[in-house]
């Protein structure tokens, strides 16, 4: 029943968006089909017996952590639409989206959260292949949608690196495949099914499936190696969309790798499972750091803040404990939002200085407020300053990573400072300028206020709220909703 | 005549160990091949192998998806895709893809002979645990390494048109690894073959902006007529 009403909702608004004829209404129905998400999500959290499966199949699988997932990307979806309604009136302004790609692009927007909505609820795992896939062209459609030259370059880049890595998984699900069919009799892709007899499953197969399959998913994070193309396409998309893409689309792979995990502990190749995805966590987090540190593009940096996170993510994943586990969830979360923050404020700044460069910045406080302080506090929330939620996330995390490798976490330590004084140098030298001061070519001339537009400001202020709010205070029902995902995933 | 070798395995075999030779030598052809229609004529070709190879293995096997997936591949990639990449690079105007990057053909075909080495040695050591019969196993590599070639593809060329056509190869190669290994139900493979054609047209018309200036792009889309979605 839920999957009928989610490809119903979908189905309608995508209608209604087609049939449109102003922007206004393309925007209206794209918020009422992301708020339909989040209700049927919800509905299906506080109603319906979960973990079930769906449509009298074995292809839909409803669980505590698909609809976890589903509910932050309905939420995020919400959150970019709210801000698309006058930035993207922006965009068509300034010329840099054409008005008949108006329609194009609401259209994608709610097909990719349709599509990432199905590819959540997938218990097939090459069903979850498709759709991830089909999020991944919808996402580059979006990128490209500003049709410059460098919007299709990094589109290109992103769907060529992306897709052709999840070839490399298909490979492991075929692996996977003849490997269930050896033991059970029939080969099956159903993550319930290969959950229950993993024991089972030879651990050396196994083992080399869980890395073809990694490729794939590791390219969709943002993973070392795979990440060349993520920094690109995040930070050339119009920003509406790089939130979506750091905040949700980013997450399809870790839930891919997070879900083969959970397969893979219950054999002897645990051990060198976690090491493999710590290794690969730690080499993504000195990666992204290092291109943090120097870095003149505003977009740049917090794309590259995203690779950082998902390297997180993977040592989360791999220390392997329920405890780890719990936080590693929460930190999904925490990062999706602070995440979007960052990019919608970097939307209003790019704006304003129809720029991303370090040295275009300046008078920040006085010309956008809003903008500047969400990204001073979106700043101070994702480095993992306290009170915020990513900092009891990233603690918890290291404390559990303590246990299994000392250098592992000074190591990580250390990369966190840099991350921070990335952060900190470029706060320093954008924010504090002004143009009063003679600069090396005397006075510049002062800029006229970009004019904030309606529905741009509600996304940023409410996201600093709820981060505050998810900092100090944990509520019970996130609690004993993460407590349920650990358990249904085997952990307890 | 022709139906006492259909039912003839050994026969059946030995023809599908040829294919995999030409399958072979199509890929090579793939990634030294200047010329963007010739590239396509092979791409066909490659995927009319695989037909073959497909409808081959039903009559050793009798497994009725094979004869399915062969009609799916003979439709989608051997008619629809090439017909498709054709139009568009006659829109575009390029013919030829001359500059490599980081390999030379040359070299390229010495890196796949390795990669093909290398596809050997990684899954003899795993399928010593499956049951597989020696043409399975044959199948799995030629099928591995035609996947890695097409990545190679996607590195040394240049131009988007070419790129996609190493996409295409490296599915291929999955396509024929699945073939040999496992029986995945057929709504999948209907699903990839949809996948396929979505990303193919969405990259091609991608692939039209990117040697002009976006006042240009967005005349050449409209004159084109591919990119038409909106209400004035």
């Amino acid at each position: 029943m839920i999957i009928f009403g989610y490809l119903a909702a979908g189905a309608i608004a995508l209608a209604l968006i087609l049939l449109s004829k102003s922007h206004r209404a393309m925007n209206a129905f794209c918020i009422l089909h992301t708020l339909a998400f989040l209700a049927i999500g919800l509905y299906a959290l506080f109603t319906t017996a979960v973990p079930a499966f769906e449509a009298g199949s074995k292809y839909f699988y409803v669980d505590h952590l698909s609809i976890y997932e589903v509910l932050i990307a309905a939420l995020l979806f919400f959150l970019a639409s709210v801000y698309a309604n006058g930035y993207v009136e922006s965009l068509m302004q300034a010329q840099e989206l054409h008005r008949n790609n108006l329609k194009i692009f609401y259209m994608v927007f709610s097909l990719l959260l349709t599509t990432a909505t199905l590819a959540f609820f997938s218990d097939n795992l090459a069903l979850f292949w498709i759709f991830a896939e089909l999020t991944t062209v919808f996402s580059a459609a979006l990128v490209a949608i500003l049709s410059a030259k460098e919007n299709i370059d990094a589109a290109i880049k992103y769907i060529f690196i992306a897709s052709g890595a999840m070839l490399f998984s298909f490979i492991g699900l075929i692996f996977l495949y003849t490997l269930s069919g050896e033991v059970l009799g029939s080969g099956t892709l159903n993550w319930t099914v290969l959950v229950e007899n993993a024991a089972l499953l030879s651990p050396k197969m196994l083992t080399a499936s869980f890395v073809f399959l990694f490729i794939g998913f590791a390219a969709k994070s943002g993973i070392f190696p795979f990440h060349t193309w993520l920094p690109d396409a995040h930070s050339k998309a119009p920003s509406a969309v790089s939130a979506i893409l750091s905040g949700v689309l980013l997450n399809i792979g870790m839930y891919g790798i997070l879900r083969m995990y959970a397969v893979i502990r219950q054999t002897q190749a645990e051990d060198m499972a976690s090491q493999f995805l710590m290794g690969f966590g730690l080499l993504t987090v000195a990666v992204a750091v290092l291109n943090m540190l120097l870095q003149k593009n505003l977009k740049m940096l917090i794309a590259f803040s995203s690779v950082e996170h998902m390297g997180i993510l993977l040592i989360g994943i791999g220390v392997g404990t329920p405890f780890a586990l719990f936080w590693t969830l929460f930190y999904v979360l925490a990062h999706s939002l602070t995440k979007a923050s960052l990019f919608f404020s970097a939307g209003i700044l790019h704006r304003q200085y129809e720029s991303n460069l370090i040295q275009d910045i300046r008078d920040v406080f006085s010309l956008q407020p809003i903008a500047g302080w969400g990204f001073v506090i979106g700043s101070f929330a994702i480095i993992g300053m306290p009170p915020f939620p990513i900092f009891s996330a990233k603690l918890f995390i290291l404390l559990e990573a303590f246990g299994f490798s000392k250098p592992l976490v000074f190591a990580v330590l250390l990369l966190l400072v840099i991350a921070s004084a990335a952060f900190a140098r470029f706060l320093i030298e954008a924010f504090t300028r002004s143009s009063k001061e003679a600069g090396p070519e005397g006075l510049e001339t002062p800029l006229t206020p970009y004019v904030v537009r309606r529905g741009m400001k509600f996304p940023i202020l409410s996201i600093i709220f709820m981060i505050l709010a998810l900092g100090v205070f944990f509520p019970e029902s996130l609690e004993n909703l993460l407590n349920e995902i650990v358990q249904e995933l085997g952990y307890l | 005549m022709i139906s006492s070798f259909l039912a003839d395995p050994a026969f059946l075999e030995d023809m599908v160990r040829i294919l995999f030779v030409f399958v072979l030598i199509t890929a090579a052809f793939i990634l030294s091949t200047r010329n963007i229609a010739s590239l396509l004529t092979v791409y066909a070709v490659q995927s009319l192998l695989l037909v073959l190879i497909a409808s081959s293995l039903y009559f050793i096997e009798g497994n009725r998806t094979l004869l399915a997936i062969a009609a799916l591949t003979l439709v989608s990639k051997v008619l629809l895709i090439p017909i498709f990449i054709n139009l568009i690079g006659e829109k575009i105007k390029i013919s030829r893809d001359l500059k490599f990057n980081y390999l030379e053909p040359t070299a390229s075909l010495l890196v796949s002979m390795g990669l093909i080495l290398l596809a050997y040695v990684f899954l003899s050591g795993f399928f010593n645990e499956f049951i597989l019969g020696k043409l399975f196993f044959i199948g799995a590599v030629i099928g591995l390494s035609l996947t890695l070639m097409g990545m190679l593809v996607i590195f040394s060329r240049r131009k988007v048109i070419t790129k996609v056509i190493g996409y295409l190869t490296m599915e291929n190669g999955v396509l024929l690894f699945g073939i040999f290994v496992a029986d995945l139900p057929f709504i999948i493979e209907i699903l990839i073959v949809i996948d396929l054609m979505i990303l193919v047209l969405l990259i091609t018309i991608l692939a039209i902006g990117l040697d002009s200036t976006s006042e240009e792009y967005y005349q050449r889309l409209q004159t084109l007529k591919i990119w038409s979605g909106g209400e004035d």
